[in-house]
């Protein structure tokens, strides 16, 4: 078996894991993360997209609150790429009635977020589509974070500072030493999924952010902590009917934000108790409550278009709280099962938000320097990460960019403006073992026709690229050659002025096509078919059309081999034998 | 004077209709919001390529006819009937220079598809006869560089996983065009120039080694197709073939060309930009359809109306959130469940399909919509083609078959009874 070994080991590549690499390396720790799937695959990359400014918690949670406003103004510096500066506002609708509003008001002045009442003219010049009943508007800071690009940039960050990332790694077990009452976590076991090998990790502390699946992790080392899975559904509507973030001025509640992100707009959320972090089934009435909620923000909403519906759990935890998931804290929670379970060596990070990733992190950190016995301080707060420099992305920075050098040629993905030179960085920069892992760099598939013609796309030029690869005899290692550079992959122009020096795709041995297509397909299909009606039905009838009747994808060679995405569709399966369907 | 036919849809089924009918001699006039979805499909005429779960391709498809659900379109139109009408449209289109030809013994032609995967048809046009599998030699599948339709490595690498002999070749841009902004549709027209298609043969001479067939991207040609095809293969003296690709598909843009322009010369109107958005019925009898335009309303009178939209894909059915789907000219009575929760399978790539898009309108022998109760809705309305309940042409692999088939049949019965009300 292989063998490793570091001081800091942390489960999980979510906002949270990579956070904790990342501020772990820059204080010259030795780290490795290693992450089941590629990063973002948990609640990360399923989220609603909100850099929130704190207004959502200030009456309710005020500890929140005054980490969102804080966090709010860092990630502005540090992650400027990652975010549109949207602003959001909280509308009083005729159904929020009562002193909520005034409570509000005064409640983020006391925890120091800024919050102006504007004249409802100005709000309704400014968002149009407004429902026209709203009676009152406050301004906030809330913005829109692209949390695919902010946590592979971290981790490219953390990477140059020395940590190494493992993705498609998965720890299936903690390993322990000494007896009760004097137990320590001393590494894990963990299953690199690619290859289908072991390879065990020594560590001095081990970090466990594995997000809603944190349970299970701490459970391998026999310590009991209790996350409750909150899943919340969200909707993707084809334009940005708002151009602001847009709450409902009361108590959080389900449905009650519109965040516009890139080109579309994403009502949610639910929050409902599941038993199981995997459990990401979407029920009609969760859509339709959406919608219905949605109406009351912008009025029509659910006549528009529908893209897609996806749904992400919360790691939300309590000591000993059974209550609903809503009301449990947002607040972060540090275990130090030292402490309190008698197992050294093991922290556990959990709760929090997107938006407080980098605190989480700081706080975790912290710890473990303490554990450690050094003293180094975090230097998170004033270190930019890659391309930040570019400063905030706006809704039409990738049109702006083809237009410019006159990419239309290349584009692969008409509706999301993925070019071909966009593809070959993140396969060259970033290791990409499935079509949904370049959905996650580059928005791949994400657009209007959910990847009617950019899956065969993509397929083709990743097994050009891998062909090229083999011929060359270029790295196959997923995790290992240079250090990934990601800074860059949202911007159509910069990859098409560096591609003739950077190309050295770091491919994965599993270099089936077939499987690339099928799998994306069926991935794509999941979130679709909770929306499938109307315009958006014919759509994939033609999407039918291609992959059937043109391509007939369903009669390739190969086709009972699966890939690490496969299990999703296995899943999706196995649920509707249970249904009896 | 008052026209015999309308047919509203102008796909494979409604300008086959349209033809049909001329033929015989009625007046018919077509009108579509759209070009029809054979601006996007291969050109093949695929009768039946699979049938359930079963993972072979069908070989002999009108020997499997009657495995199919008892009112599937084909089981209503007859085998021997079916098989005339996809005769008689080779005929047809054979005078219209398209020269479509299949294996011997009615068994289906196997071609490969732009991911390399086998595609069962009955029918070829010239272009891609050349690719069936029944050949055996080997295949030099012929890519230009940069083309974002066209992977020949990823064709050539699944044939070769299927037995077939076949490498790939990547040949520069600039053969074709000197634009990099140009689709299948536009390189086809830069081919029709001879001086592009001396380009091309002599860029092919580097790359082909004897005794090759020659795959290559479905843009040999618009208007000189034929032409082009004999070119190559003369000069090069080697088979050539063409794979259809990401739409807008060539071959299927000649089809549809050749139809209309025959519909044309027949003095049949083919009207595009016509959205039926009401129509007007008495005593069960259709009097007019009603169509949006940018100026008024217009109303088409006929005796007979032939509803050829498509279904879901030509827009022909609408849905929403409620569960609800409908036909969207006359509201006709649908099989689709009105049930959200039944709509779909949870696999994309299910054998079975999905419920929602094998229901549609149920007819009777006759080819006129029936409600649940088995009466026909409205004397004077027939309907063929993807509209039609109890098939899943997309599924079935048999898109153009269903839509020659139905339309020749309800256009026969047409005739045998709508003057019965005029
Ligand atoms: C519906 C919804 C909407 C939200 N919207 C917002 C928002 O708008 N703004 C905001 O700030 N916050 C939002 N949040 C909260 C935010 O998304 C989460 O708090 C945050 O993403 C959690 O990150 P994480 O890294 O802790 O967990 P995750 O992202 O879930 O990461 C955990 C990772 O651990 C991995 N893992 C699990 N088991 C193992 C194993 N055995 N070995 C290796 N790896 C393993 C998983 O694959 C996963 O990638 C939302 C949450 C939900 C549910």
């Amino acid at each position: 078996m292989k063998r490793m070994s570091t001081d800091v080991l942390v489960i999980g590549g979510g906002s949270t894991g990579v956070g904790v690499a990342w501020d772990a390396a820059l204080r010259g720790l030795r780290v490795i993360l290693v992450e089941k799937r590629d990063l973002t695959h948990g609640t990360t990359g399923r989220y609603h997209g909100l850099l929130h400014s704190g207004g959502r918690y200030a009456v309710k949670d005020p500890q929140s609150a005054i980490e969102c406003i804080e966090e709010n103004r860092i990630l502005r510096r540090t992650h400027a790429h990652c975010i549109e500066d949207t602003g959001g506002f909280f509308v009083v609708t005729p159904e929020d009635e009562g002193d909520y509003p005034d409570r509000f008001k005064a409640a983020c002045a006391k925890v120091g977020i800024p919050c102006e009442e504007i004249p409802l003219r100005e709000a309704f010049r400014r968002e149009p589509l407004l429902n026209p009943r709203i009676s009152r508007v406050f301004e906030v800071p809330d913005g829109s974070a692209d949390s695919f690009l902010a946590t592979h940039v971290t981790a490219q960050a953390a990477r140059q500072a020395g940590a190494q990332i493992l993705i498609y790694h998965e720890v299936i077990d903690l390993l322990t030493e000494g007896g009760d009452g004097d137990r320590r976590v001393v590494g894990a076991r963990v299953c690199d999924v690619v290859r289908g090998e072991e390879v065990r990790i020594d560590a001095a502390i081990t970090v466990n952010a594995g997000g809603a699946w944190a349970g299970k992790i701490a459970a391998m080392a026999g310590v009991p902590v209790n996350v409750i899975p909150g899943k919340g559904v969200m909707v993707a509507v084809n334009h940005r009917l708002v151009n602001t973030v847009i709450n409902r001025c009361k108590m959080p509640a389900d449905g009650d934000i519109l965040v516009p992100v890139h080109t579309v707009a994403i009502i949610g959320t639910t929050d409902e108790r599941v038993s199981d972090p995997e459990m990401l089934t979407i029920e009609p009435w969760e859509v339709d409550l959406m919608l219905q909620e949605g109406d009351k923000l912008v009025p029509g909403l659910s006549r528009s278009r529908i893209l897609r519906a996806w749904a992400g759990v919360r790691p939300l935890y309590q000591e000993g709280y059974t209550g609903e998931s809503r009301d449990a804290t947002r607040a972060l929670a540090l275990l130090d099962h030292r402490r309190r379970d008698g197992v050294a060596g093991f922290l556990t990070i959990t709760g929090g938000k997107w938006t407080t990733f980098r605190l989480m992190a700081e706080k975790t950190v912290d710890k473990v320097c303490e554990q450690l016995g050094v003293e180094r301080p975090c230097l998170t707060a004033t270190t930019p990460v890659p391309g930040a420099e570019q400063g905030h992305y706006w809704l039409g920075h990738r049109l702006h960019e083809v237009e410019e050098a006159r990419l239309q040629g290349d584009l692969i993905c008409e509706c999301e403006l993925v070019t071909r030179a966009m593809i070959e960085q993140a396969v060259a920069n970033n290791p990409t073992v499935t079509l949904d892992d370049l959905r996650r760099d580059v928005r791949l598939g994400m657009g209007p026709c959910q990847g009617g013609f950019c899956t065969f796309r993509a397929a083709g030029i990743l097994h050009e690229l891998r062909l090229h690869a083999q011929e060359t005899q270029a790295q196959t290692d997923v995790n290992g050659g240079p250090p990934w550079n990601v800074a860059y992959l949202q911007s159509p122009r910069h990859s098409v002025q560096t591609k003739p020096a950077a190309f050295n795709p770091k491919v994965s041995p599993l270099d089936n096509p077939n499987l690339l297509l099928r799998d994306f397909l069926q991935e794509r299909w999941r979130g679709l078919t909770p929306v499938l009606w109307g315009r958006q039905l014919k759509q994939e009838r033609l999407d039918e059309l291609i992959y059937l009747t043109i391509m007939n994808v369903d009669h390739l060679p190969e086709d009972g081999e699966a890939s690490p995405l496969t299990e999703f569709w296995r899943f999706d399966a196995a649920g509707a034998k249970e249904d009896g369907q | 004077m008052m026209l015999d036919l309308l047919v509203i849809g102008a796909g494979l089924t409604g300008l086959t209709a349209a033809l049909r009918a001329a033929e015989a001699g009625l007046r018919v006039k077509v009108i579509a919001k759209g070009m029809g979805a054979l601006y996007w499909t291969p050109g093949t005429i695929d009768v039946l390529g699979y049938l359930g779960a079963e993972e072979r391709a069908v070989q002999r498809p009108w020997e499997r006819i009657d495995e199919l659900p008892e009112r599937h379109p084909y089981r209503i139109v007859g085998v021997k009937r079916a098989q005339e009408a996809i005769e008689w449209f080779r005929i047809r289109t054979a005078e219209l220079g398209l020269d479509y030809g299949g294996r011997k013994g009615g068994d289906n032609a196997l071609t490969p598809s732009p991911v390399g995967a086998w595609r069962p048809s009955y029918l070829l046009p010239a272009g891609q006869r050349a690719g069936d599998a029944e050949d055996g030699r080997p295949m030099v599948i012929v890519g230009f560089q940069g083309m974002r339709d066209f992977y020949p490595h990823l064709i050539a690498r699944n044939l070769e996983a299927q037995g077939q002999a076949a490498r790939a070749a990547v040949l520069p841009w600039s053969v074709l065009s000197e634009r990099r902004d140009r689709n299948s549709v536009q390189l086809a027209e830069a081919l029709d120039e001879p001086t592009t298609q001396q380009r091309l043969i002599d860029a092919l001479r580097l790359v082909v080694k004897p005794g090759e067939r020659i795959g290559l991207p479905a843009i040999l040609g618009r208007e000189a197709h034929a032409r082009v095809l004999t070119a190559l293969t003369q000069e090069l003296n080697a088979a050539v073939f063409e794979i259809a690709t990401l739409p807008p598909s060539v071959p299927g843009i000649r089809l549809a060309t050749a139809l209309r322009r025959s519909l044309e010369g027949r003095g049949v109107r083919v009207e595009i930009g016509m959205e039926a958005i009401d129509f007007h019925a008495q005593d069960g009898v259709i009097e007019f359809v009603e169509t949006a335009t940018s100026a008024r309303p217009l109303k088409h009178r006929a005796k007979a109306f032939l509803l050829a939209t498509g279904g879901v894909l030509g827009g022909g059915f609408d849905s929403n959130p409620d569960g609800r789907f409908w036909e969207t000219v006359f509201d006709l009575p649908l099989t689709t469940p009105q049930d959200r929760r039944r709509w779909f399978r949870p696999l994309f790539l299910d054998p079975q399909g999905h419920p929602a898009l094998r229901g549609g309108v149920a007819v009777n022998d006759a080819f006129q919509p029936i409600d649940a109760a088995g009466n026909v809705v409205y004397a004077n309305l027939w309907a063929a083609g993807g509209l039609l309940a109890h098939a899943d042409p997309i599924a079935e692999r048999s898109l153009e078959g269903v839509a020659i088939a139905s339309a020749v049949a309800a256009v026969e019965a047409i005739k045998l009874g709508s003057f019965a009300h005029a």
